[in-house]
Formats: C-alpha cells, structure tokens, sequence
C-alpha cells in the first residue's frame, strides 16, 4: 500500500506517479485466481511519446504534449483562467453552490475513502482516493485564486501549479465514475464527486480538453449526425426494420415500431447503442408497449431517437445542447410525455438535471420506464409465465437512475413478479457499486482503458456479481439484470475479459427482454443462454 | 474591562461572518439538481430505500410533498451525534464524537449560562437563591459544563494524535488544520484547568456572562484576570467564538446548506412556479468560457447557446 504520496507530488515530474505492481488488486476468489497477478497491460512508448502519460499505467484522454516551455506556460494559464470561471455565477451558475459549499467544509476525515470502490480495488492506491483530486484543486483553488493565497499557503496546504500537475489532474479526472457512493456517506455532505465532475468542466470548456469518446464522437456527433453512434436517422430507421423482423423470427411476435406519431402519449427515448448492441432490448419495448395497447412513438430526427446526453459528465454547455434539442423535439411532436428507456445517465440528464433548464413549453413531464413499464407489468394488463424465467436473478443497480434519482422499487416490483429466483446483490439499491463504467468509463477503450476499467473499476461489481450468485452451481446460467446501457456494456465486458459465461455461468441483459420472456403465449423464449443472436453471427 | 470588550468584538465577528456565510448561501444563483437518495424529507416509506417521488406513474401530477420534520429527525442526530461517521468511520467517530459533543456541550452551557444571567437581572422571585429553579440551573450548568470540558479535551487530544499518528490523516493535513485542533484544545485545556482549581461550580463564569450582559458594571459580574487559566479560557473561547465561521470549521452548522440545499434539493420546476422563474434568469447569464465549442463571446447568453450546435470541434 502506497500511503506515503500527498497531494502536492502530483507536480513532482516523473514517469508515473503511481504504478500497480501484479497481485496489488483486491484479490478475485476461485475461479478467476488467474487474474490476481494480471497487470494493467503497459502503455507501447511509440503510442504514448507524444501524449501526457505520467499519472498511471493508463492514458485516457491523450493530451498532447505541450511543444515549448512558453506552450505550458499559457496552458497553465489557461488552467487558472478556467478555475476562476468556475467560481463565477456567469460562468457556472449550474453547480456555483454545490462546488463552494463542497471546496470550503471538508474535515479531511477520509470516510469517503472507504466507500470508493476505484480506491479499494486498486489496492488502496493514493491517487484514488476520492479526496485526493479534490484536494489537489482546492490547494491551487487557495494559492493562485485568493487574496493573499501563495503566503497563506503554507499554512494551509501547499502544492506546486506546473504543467504536469495540470496535465495530471486532467487524466486523473477521469479514474473516477462519478458514482458519488463517497457523497453519499460523507459526514458533512462533501462531495467529492461534484469537484471530479467540475474538474472535466474546466478542461473541456475553457481549454477544449476532453477523452474523444465523449467529446468528438460523443455529444459533437451527437448534435451533427444524430447519435453518439454515428447513426443517421436513415440509419436508425434501418435499424427498426431489422429489429421489427427479428423479434417475430426471435419471438414470434409481429411487432410494429412507431415513428414520428403526432400527439402519441409517449415519447420513447431509447441509448442508441441498443439499436446496434442489444436489438432485442429495443424490440422487447415495442413488444410490452404493443400489447399493453400504449399510445407512444419514437422520433426519427437527429437526436430524437439517441436518449443519451455525454455533456452531463464533462461539459455543461453541450449538456444544455442536447437537453434542449431532445425536449424540442418532444415538443414539437407534441406528446403527453418522454419515457426514459434503459440508460441510466440519460434518466438522470434529463429528468433531474435539464429540469432546472428547461422552461415554457420545453418543460415536458419526463418519467423512467421502470415506471412506466411497473404500472403496465403489475396493473393486469399483460399476463405473465414466472416459471419461463426460472433462472437465477440478480439486479444492477444504475447508479444515476437509483442513488442519483431514487428510482429504486419499481424495477425491483416487476422482478419480484415475474422472476422467481430473484435475488439482490450486497449492497444494494442506493448503496450499490458503480458497475465500473460510469461517466464513459464504458465507451472509453483507447490506449489500454479496457483493460484498466475491467481490472480495476469494475472489479468490486464483478464481485458483487459472484457473491450474489455463489449458492449457484457453476453450470447453471445465470442472469444479470442491468438496465442501463452503459453498464450493460460494462458487464459485457466483464464477463468477456474474466471468461465468466464460461467459469460461472453469467449471462447478461436488461429487464424488458425478461419481462418479455416471462409474457403468457409468447411462442418462443426471448432470452436463450449459450445461443448467439443473428446480429453476432 | 478589556475581557469583555474582546469577547464582544469576537461575537460581533461571529455574527457578521456568520451572517455573511449565510446571505452568500441564500444570494447563490439556483443551481442546478445534484441531489443524492434517500433524500431526507420525502415520506418515511420511501426513506427506508431512498426512493423518490419519481417512482410515482405521471408524478408531476401529484402535489410535491417535502416533510421538514423528516429532515430534521435525521438532521439534528446528525449534528449531534454525527451518526453518519458512525456508520461509515467507527473508529474516528470514537474520538470526533466527544471532539464535536464536548465543544456542542460548551455552547449549551454557555446557552444555560446566559439563561442564569437573565434570571439573576430580572431578580425574579421563583430564582431566588437557595430556590429550585436556580439549584436545578446551577446544577445543569455544572454538569454540562464538566461534561463538556472532559469530553473537549479527550476529544482533542484524540483526534489530534490521530491525525498526525495516521499517515492517511497525516499526508492531507496542513498546518492550519494542526492550529484549528491545537486551538480549540487551549481553550478546553484552560478551562478544565480553571474549573479544576479554581472553579469547580463555574461560579466565576456565570459572573463573567452576567458581566457580558451588563458591560462589566453588575455588583456581582466577574473581574477577570484572578488566574492565569481563566484569562487563558475567556481570551481562547472569544478567539474561537470569531475564528470558526473563518474556517471550514464552521461546517458544524454550514452543514445544513450542505444536506438541505444540495443534497436533498429535488424540488421539481412546476410550469410558472418559483424555480422555474430563477432558471430564466440564470439562462440571461453571458459565459465567457473559452473552448472554441463554446462559441461564447460574453455577448450570447446561456439560452442562445444552448439552442445552437456548436461550429467547432475543440
């Protein structure tokens, strides 16, 4: 355990602050011994001689080297100009309280530390202590922003402000998933994930630094083409039509998928990436919704049919952007309601966050479809089959639909009645862990991230996965309920990387596709273990 | 005469710092929501999960309800007890909770203190000497004060010895954070000193807070100075009493901003409603931050840039 490093050493120029020897992580039971001397496979020098790469043994953003000494002087002003713009109403009236309030009252007490699942899986690795990036800024918040501050400094907690600890800071802001299970047991409300999430802020609006995945390929190509996928609405019309024929190939349902309908009761917003990744996700929605006799729609215009919104995790202008443009088109469709499909982060972006920016006619009632979906599943409307669900059950819970939303029972309602063998994980609901892939962990694999995000960040989900389950033969398939796309993907690739289908049985997918499985008169199953769907072949 | 005149120009800071810490909270533009389960105030059912009035089908049909004594069953226990701590920190609580009781317990005894005062200037008769009431007030300040005192000082020492035994505590400490613990220790220190040998029944601080009320001219107001310890505890309470809403000590009752307004703020934007008012005013802000995706200007308001796509990649 590294528990000599401070906060000021992240300006300490050297090659890698802090390095994860083999057999450092949280040790993983029988059978994934094998993977308790893995290491975070190293970084090829050719890939990273050009990119700051000194935090760790893992680069996600990429930052550029700076070429000249005067080069990192102006970013080191740029840094202080973006702080400052942080503290200022015009500038952040978004989060000015929240962050004032959590930069001033910390009692350095480390209780969030314990709760942090990067920190404890890592091997209690300093730099991953929730308090750490926190205190890194509130030290140069001090020095370089208060009157008075670089005397008042050394009384108060020094640390050096050069390019590397800039360049650092910006990695190190994302070694954490923005979870906020550190927020949740601080003594004094502290939240150190709210500083985390400001710190991304700061580089990505003042300085236009930020990992591709969300910025370039995330909310740009979002506003631009349609979707973070890069699906056009040709696209994602295409894609509906596959999906409509292979849930009656799948399921033997015909099912019809809406576009466009004017004054639908409700306005399905689905994450793309369940039209390309889990088609059978998307065709379980118009399935429920088909045979419940709902009045709903999806849109095909740009944006309308990709609920996610990546701006809530690094940039709040093109937060606004996307929330704004999704309740436009609600609007402009003129329905009753958005309903929220399995995306965790998009439930919580627009239905708790854009509430405080949308107004007038924008401000259309938003509801998660765990709800919707629990008043179709326990109102009589469908009947149900438990028994073609019994298999083993567990539950992920999202951590921005449940800690950040407290959308707890109504998905747990639903499971109650149509899985038997359901069961929880340890802890849950609003004490979950993170599955590993929040704040865009989960599309984020350049350089070696893959690798880091299933060998650290979501190791303690991954065990929370083989306890729930561990009275369960090894044999016996097993299914995780994850809804929420990012985190589904997450546990994807989890079980990939740990060969888990293989050594424990673990199966994957979202709640819809079990709700549809344990339907009445369904003719075919539409979850079947070991059996890969077309869309893989 | 100069004792009183420090410590009423160290309440006249507390007051005025307290004050401005206070208007800042209330003048902060609305943030927006960041709230985290279980949100205190909802209905008792839905805090034993953290569940929300989210969970409700077409929720915004409903009248929003937030229980104000929900959030203080949990608020007050909080403060007092720091049960948060001892949940997820045992082994600190150990040392914080008579650290945080014993300085809670002085200001209650300062409360009684004043509580006497008042009595002793009204000369009511159901507080004559040798009477009930005052046996009963006398006996409650003695037993708070005392209590206070032991539980301070162990708490001080305790958990200065862990922050600087703790290299987990230690590497995140500064030396303004050795000074707050070293201060607050003076001042149980002298007073227990004080109280030991030369106050046992806090005679001589009951005259010094009949003496606050009366500018030091009451016949029976204390004359500070007779010892070295009580100078000490009357010039380090004053000092304390200023410097803690300076610090992030005043977290003691910051906190309320900190659970109230952020952690639990899930008060929805009703059409027309209060909120939804302030958000019209927070979109009339011009940023002027500086990524070319922005395409600020310090002209453009936040509306106009929220409803256009940016030009720029970076």
């Amino acid at each position: 355990m590294n528990t000599s490093l401070k906060p000021s050493d992240i300006s300490k120029p050297s090659d890698c602050l802090c390095h994860i020897e083999p057999g450092e992580l949280s040790l993983l039971p029988p059978p994934y011994e094998d993977f308790n001397q893995t290491a975070i496979p190293p970084l090829k020098p050719e890939k990273i001689k050009n990119i700051e790469a000194s935090l760790d043994d893992t680069v996600a953003i990429g930052i550029p080297k700076p070429a000249s000494a005067e080069e990192e002087k102006e970013l080191v002003h740029q840094f202080l100009g973006g702080l400052k713009k942080l503290f200022e109403k015009e500038n952040n009236w978004t989060f000015l309280q929240p962050l004032l309030l959590s930069m001033e009252h910390c009692a350095k007490c480390q209780t969030c530390s314990n709760a942090c699942p990067v920190y404890e899986m890592s091997g209690r690795k300093e730099i991953h202590r929730p308090i750490f990036r926190a205190e890194v800024l509130r030290r140069i918040y001090k020095k370089y922003l208060k009157p008075g501050g670089k005397i008042t400094a050394k009384l108060t907690g020094d640390i050096d402000l050069n390019w590397t600890t800039i360049a650092r800071l910006a990695e190190l802001s994302y070694r954490c998933t923005l979870c906020r299970r550190c927020a949740t047991v601080c003594p004094i409300g502290v939240d150190n994930g709210l500083i985390n999430h400001e710190i991304r802020k700061l580089f990505s609006q003042e300085m236009g630094i930020a990992p591709k995945e969300l910025h370039e390929k995330g909310t740009v190509q979002h506003l631009r083409v349609g979707s973070t996928t890069g699906m056009n609405p040709l696209a994602a019309k295409d894609s509906a039509e596959f999906i409509q024929e292979e849930m009656e190939e799948i399921a033997g349902y015909k099912v019809e998928i809406p576009w466009d309908v004017e004054g639908a009761d409700i306005l399905l917003l689905h994450n793309a990436g369940e039209m390309l990744a889990w088609p059978e996700n998307v065709g379980a929605f118009a399935i429920i919704f088909q045979a419940a006799g709902i009045s709903w729609t999806l849109s095909s215009e740009a944006a309308g049919y990709d609920a996610v919104n990546y701006g809530l995790w690094y940039d709040d202008v093109q937060f606004s952007r996307v929330a704004v443009k999704h309740a436009d088109i609600a609007r402009r469709l003129k329905v009753k309601k958005i309903v929220m499909g399995e995306c965790g982060h998009a439930h919580k972006a627009l239905t708790v966050i854009a509430d405080r920016l949308l107004t007038g006619d924008l401000n259309i009632p938003r509801e998660s479809a765990m709800v919707t979906l629990e008043n179709i599943v326990l109102n009589g409307k469908l009947q149900f089959d438990p028994l073609k669900n019994n298999f083993p059950v567990t539950l992920h819970d999202p951590c921005n639909m449940v800690r950040s939303m407290g959308i707890v029972e109504p998905q747990r309602r639903i499971l109650r009645k149509i899985a038997p063998r359901f069961r929880e994980m340890t802890p849950h609901g609003v004490e979950n862990y993170c599955c590993g892939g929040g704040s865009g962990f989960a599309i984020m694999s350049g350089y070696n991230f893959a690798e880091w995000r299933n060998l650290v960040s979501s190791r303690k989900k991954f065990l929370q996965i083989l306890n729930a389950f561990e009275d369960e033969p090894q044999d016996v398939p097993k299914y995780v309920c994850a809804p929420c796309s990012n985190c589904k993907g997450t546990i994807r690739d989890m079980i990939n990387y740990y060969h888990a289908e293989k050594r424990s049985g673990l199966h994957y997918g979202g709640l819809v596709e079990l709700i549809v499985n344990a339907l009445a008169g369904m003719k075919k199953p539409i979850i079947r273990f070991g059996e890969k769907p077309s869309w893989e072949l | 005469m100069g004792f009183y005149v420090l410590s009423y120009l160290c309440i006249a800071v507390f007051i005025i710092a307290t004050g401005c810490l206070i208007y800042r909270q209330l003048s902060f533009p609305l943030h927006v929501r960041w709230e985290i389960y279980p949100v205190r105030h909802e209905t008792i059912a839905r805090v034993a999960y953290g569940g929300s009035y989210m969970e409700e089908l077409n929720w915004w049909e409903k009248k929003y309800k937030s229980s104000l004594i929900n959030e203080l069953k949990y608020m007050v226990p909080e403060i007092l007890f720091l049960r948060g701590l001892w949940k997820e920190n045992r082994n600190l609580w150990w040392l914080s909770f008579p650290f945080h009781f014993g300085m809670y317990l002085m200001i209650a005894t300062f409360a009684l203190l004043l509580l006497h005062a008042f009595f002793t200037l009204w000369g009511l008769p159901v507080f004559a000497a040798g009477g009930s009431v005052s046996i009963l007030l006398s006996g409650l300040i003695v037993v708070t004060g005392w209590s206070g005192l032991i539980l301070g000082n162990i708490g001080s020492i305790g958990v200065l010895y862990k922050r600087m035994t703790e290299a987990e505590l230690r590497n995140y400490s500064s030396f303004g954070d050795y000074f707050n613990i070293l201060f607050i220790f003076l001042f149980f220190l002298s007073a227990f000193i004080t109280c030991l040998f030369f106050d046992p029944f806090l005679a001589g601080a009951k005259a010094y807070t009949l003496g606050l009320l009366t500018g030091g001219h009451s016949l029976n107001s204390y004359m500070p100075g007779q010892s070295v310890s009580g100078s000490l505890a009357i010039v380090s309470a004053s000092l304390l009493v200023a410097y803690i809403p300076l610090t992030h000590m005043s977290h003691m009752y910051m906190k309320y901003f900190l659970y109230h307004d952020v952690k639990w703020d899930d008060a929805p934007n009703l059409p027309g409603g209060k909120i939804e008012a302030a958000i019209k005013n927070n979109l009339k802000f011009k940023p002027t931050w500086k990524a070319k995706h922005i395409e600020a200007d310090g002209q453009k308001s936040w509306k106009d840039i929220a409803a256009a796509a940016p030009k720029e990649m970076k």
